[in-house]
């Protein structure tokens, strides 16, 4: 090769046809325990022929198939960016364990499911960050891709490995393996950067220019490598700088204003094997307004905006004849919320009737209204029913601000048994902040509140096999919430207090189950986390890591030992109470809500004071411009 | 009215399992309007049946559905509508109106397959052919059958050659694939798989074929009327 001077980028020639053996792939598919996960081909899977192409977007949700189908977001930027013809996307999931060791065993490297070609061919490889404990998939989906780990270590040949997703507001631990985050909605910034991808590919593409050029000038915007940290001797964080000159100090979210002109997919993959979510979704607005002080999506996604009754209707249209799906998922933060809810229902109900579709909620709130709802749209079936109490005293509901009391779950409860379900869900959280043991006690009260109001009725209106079912998970203080400052509770805090529920509930009608606690402390370890995670992560990954959100893959040991080879204090960064001056990790996003409106959020949570809904007038948590004024104000 | 359906499943939709298809047909029938009888009971679901479904990674261009409607719609019609809606590799080839009788998984009796494999000894088709006619000479081979009893599984000695109606050597293939065709009992009352064929031909005449990629195709399956071999009706 001496002598002969390569063009500047390689990589505007990338192998077009990467294709991996056939027949290797055949002989592992012969193996594995569920082939379909991986062979693609469903209704509505988009194939296009890669000679017309200007950009190829490898998208992957780092979980196994039958969980990244059933997200919503994968079928709105796939349908997205297909829509383009001079684009494409195409799937990549976390390959299951047997699946892993096969294709270890014949060296294939990992594959979308359209093309069947190498992910490492592709322009550009985006992950979707739903949740922490993924994030040993993303590296070994790397690993499997035969793509090097760390952004440093990729040249032009390799794709642009992006990142966005509620998981992306604190990029901080993935910042040494992601090239560039996407913040906030990714519908119309996508396509920006596949634009500006496009044009830096055509005049020879140079990844740190194109990376300096998107951070100078894109909203929303994240490029780790332009930007440094030092920190104090106590280990918090001293300063953030600039590596280079222009780049903003603090990344704004993207948000979309106006959600029925925004791109709306008409079309859905139907996988051939079940999934978690087997239906049609239908996004009917974004935001909530309850401000639930524990809840992350409630703040980042401020503020609400909805799509109208008719463009939702066109979209249930489109997507009951292109998927032929028999329900209709109406999902959103707190669906019941949506202001035009009873017409929408009995539009839908109206429009399909003879087509049999059905209609389904997934969240619920505590009131008669949405059973009333309920009640029309499940006119069979009467399977389980869930609330989410959140927590077991009245005093702990203020200090999360969850907005319901008693009253309304004996209302709801009695109007249920009523109509006739027998099996109710209860959800928790334990270890919210300034929680007490009497507090905790109180979930037990709550399911035996349930138990008695189904039996204190006359035995002939008693309906159905009765049985309550309190499920608690261990609270993970959320950036970018109220209670971000809040240590988490130790693991032996954990384990005390689901000691004292489990000895009370004594009863074979009420059952009560929980979370692990040693998961919910490597999650607000990685959540809450700093750029020195990254190398925890690693570690993890290196020693055996995969599928953490699994409990039979989650392995706790490897994560210690990783810690102490990295010496690293998971109490620093889960149980620590923070000062509201620390520079936290997160604190040059900005997400819409002011940090001074969270702190007084905080500072009301610990006296007990409750906020209201802001539709019922602002409370001022600081986005300047709110979409809201002028429709709620 | 009951119609009964031949259809392929090749490509990778052989990866489907037998629920995967389920799903499918229940899918397609309800999405282009067909007026598939119901089931009774609290969770009704369309009557069909599939006829001796094929196991995970084999290709057919033969699989067998029986279904059950509520009104008369012309065969073709059917296939036709059906067809539009189904994936690319799982098409209907033909279907016919049928009476309510013996179930399609007790009329089946034989499948005629296409086998294909490499072998590390002969990669010439000659080579090949001359192994063969040792086969042929073979008056019985016994292999070992996993049985079911209660709970416990335990092995039997099985004879497969009364199970074999003819092996047909076809060449090699492009891709230096050897093909086989060969007809084997199917069903209750007598069954023998195409991979328990190809490791007993691979035993006994020391062919080292590789086991792990063995690609299968039923082409087509045959019922038994008193020793007559007939095409399903
Ligand atoms: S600015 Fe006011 S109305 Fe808008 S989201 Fe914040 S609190 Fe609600």
């Amino acid at each position: 090769m001496q002598g002969v001077i390569l063009p500047e980028r390689q990589a505007n020639n990338r192998k077009v046809n990467g294709m991996i053996n056939k027949y290797k792939l055949d002989k592992i598919l012969m193996k594995v325990e569920k082939p379909s996960r991986y062979i693609g081909m469903e209704q509505n899977m988009v194939q296009k022929n890669p000679e017309q192409l200007d950009v190829r977007f490898a998208f992957s949700f780092p979980d196994v198939y039958e969980v990244g189908m059933s997200h919503l977001g994968m079928h709105i930027l796939y349908n997205l960016i297909n829509n383009e013809p001079q684009y494409s996307c195409e799937r990549v999931f976390a390959p299951w364990v047997d699946m892993e060791e096969q294709i270890r065993k014949e060296s294939i490297p990992l594959f979308t499911l359209e093309s069947k070609e190498e992910v490492k061919n592709f322009d550009l490889l985006g992950f979707t960050l739903q949740y922490e404990m993924s994030y040993t998939n993303i590296l070994n989906i790397l690993d499997l891709a035969e793509i090097p780990l760390l952004s440093k270590d990729r040249d032009e040949d390799f794709p642009l490995v992006i990142a966005g997703g509620p998981c992306a507001y604190n990029p901080e631990p993935l910042w040494e393996f992601i090239d560039l985050f996407v913040i906030g909605e990714g519908e119309e910034v996508t396509l920006e950067l596949m634009r500006v991808y496009n044009k830096h590919k055509r005049q020879g593409y140079n990844k740190a220019k194109f990376l300096e050029e998107v951070q100078k000038t894109m909203q929303g915007i994240y490029v780790p490598s332009l930007y440094d940290v030092n920190y104090n001797e106590d280990g918090t964080i001293n300063e953030r700088f600039s590596l280079i000159e222009n780049i903003p100090q603090i990344i704004e979210k993207r948000m979309i204003r106006d959600l029925d002109s925004m791109f709306s997919p008409e079309k859905m993959i139907v996988p051939y094997m079940e999934t978690v979510h087997d239906r049609i979704s239908m996004e009917l607005f974004r935001g909530c307004t309850h401000g639930c002080r524990f809840c992350q999506a409630g703040m980042i996604y401020r503020p609400i905006r909805e799509k109208s009754v008719d463009r939702l209707m066109e979209l249930a249209e489109k997507l009951v004849d292109s998927t032929g799906y028999e329900n209709i998922s109406l999902s959103s933060l707190s669906s019941c919320d949506y202001s035009q809810l009873h017409l929408l229902i009995s539009s839908l109900m109206d429009k399909f009737e003879d087509k049999k579709v059905g209609v389904s909620l997934p969240s619920l709130r505590l009131d008669s209204v949405s059973i009333d709802i309920l009640k029309e749209i499940e006119k069979v079936r009467k399977s389980g029913l869930t609330f989410a109490p959140e927590a077991g005293s009245q005093r702990l509901r203020d200090v999360v601000n969850k907005g319901v009391d008693e009253n309304d779950l004996v209302n709801a409860v009695g109007y249920a048994f009523k109509e006739g379900w027998s099996r109710i869900k209860l959800y928790f959280m334990i270890g919210l902040p300034t929680e007490t043991d009497e507090d905790v006690l109180g979930i037990k009260d709550l399911a035996y509140l349930v138990k008695d109001l189904f039996f204190n009725r006359p035995p002939e209106e008693r309906k159905g096999n009765f049985q309550v079912t309190a499920s608690a998970s261990c609270f993970v203080p959320k950036p970018f919430t109220p209670f971000q400052w809040q240590g988490q509770d130790t693991i032996e805090n954990f384990h005390h207090k689901i000691n004292l529920v489990k000895k009370e509930i004594r009863d074979n009608k009420v059952s009560f189950n929980y979370h692990d606690p040693r998961v919910s402390f490597m999650e607000a370890i990685v959540a809450r986390g700093d750029r020195r995670i990254s190398k925890l992560i690693l570690r993890a990954w290196e020693k055996g890591s995969r599928f953490d959100g699994w409990s039979e893959h989650f392995k706790y040991e490897i994560w210690l030992e990783a810690m102490e080879e990295l010496e690293i204090d998971g109490s620093f960064y889960a149980n620590r109470n923070r000062e509201f001056t620390e520079n936290l990790p997160w604190d040059f996003i900005n997400p819409g809500p002011s940090k001074k409106y969270l702190i007084s959020e905080y500072t009301k949570a610990i006296k007990g004071e409750t906020t209201r809904d802001c539709r019922l007038g602002c409370t001022g948590c600081g986005i300047e411009d709110c979409a809201m004024w002028g429709v709620f104000n | 009215m009951i119609l009964r359906t031949k259809y392929t499943k090749v490509g990778y939709l052989k990866y489907l399992s037998h629920l995967d298809m389920v799903r499918l047909f229940t899918r397609t029938f309800s999405k282009v309007g067909i007026p598939i009888k119901f089931s009774d009971g609290y969770n009704p679901h369309p009557k069909f049946s599939i006829g001796n479904p094929l196991p995970l990674g084999t290709e057919s261009l033969a699989e067998y559905m029986d279904v059950e409607l509520t009104e008369w719609i012309e065969p073709a019609d059917f296939a036709k509508r059906i067809n539009e809606a189904l994936p690319e590799g799982i098409k209907i080839t033909s279907c016919w109106e049928t009476e309510k009788g013996a179930s399609l998984t007790s009329m089946i009796a034989w499948s005629h397959y296409e086998i294909r494999f490499r072998t590390k000894n002969t990669d010439q088709a000659s080579e090949f052919e001359d192994s063969l006619d040792r086969w042929d000479k073979l008056s019985e081979v016994f292999i070992t059958k996993k049985k079911k009893k209660g709970k416990i599984k335990v092995d039997r000695q099985v004879d497969i050659i009364p199970l074999i109606g003819n092996i047909i050597y076809k060449g090699i293939d492009e891709d230096g694939f050897h093909i086989v065709n060969a007809f084997l009992r199917t069903g209750e009352t007598g069954n023998l798989k195409p991979i328990e064929l190809v490791g007993a031909i691979d035993r006994e005449l020391q062919l080292d074929i590789d086991l792990d990629m063995v690609l299968i195709k039923r082409l087509d399956v045959l019922a038994d009327e008193n020793g007559e071999i007939k095409e399903l009706a």
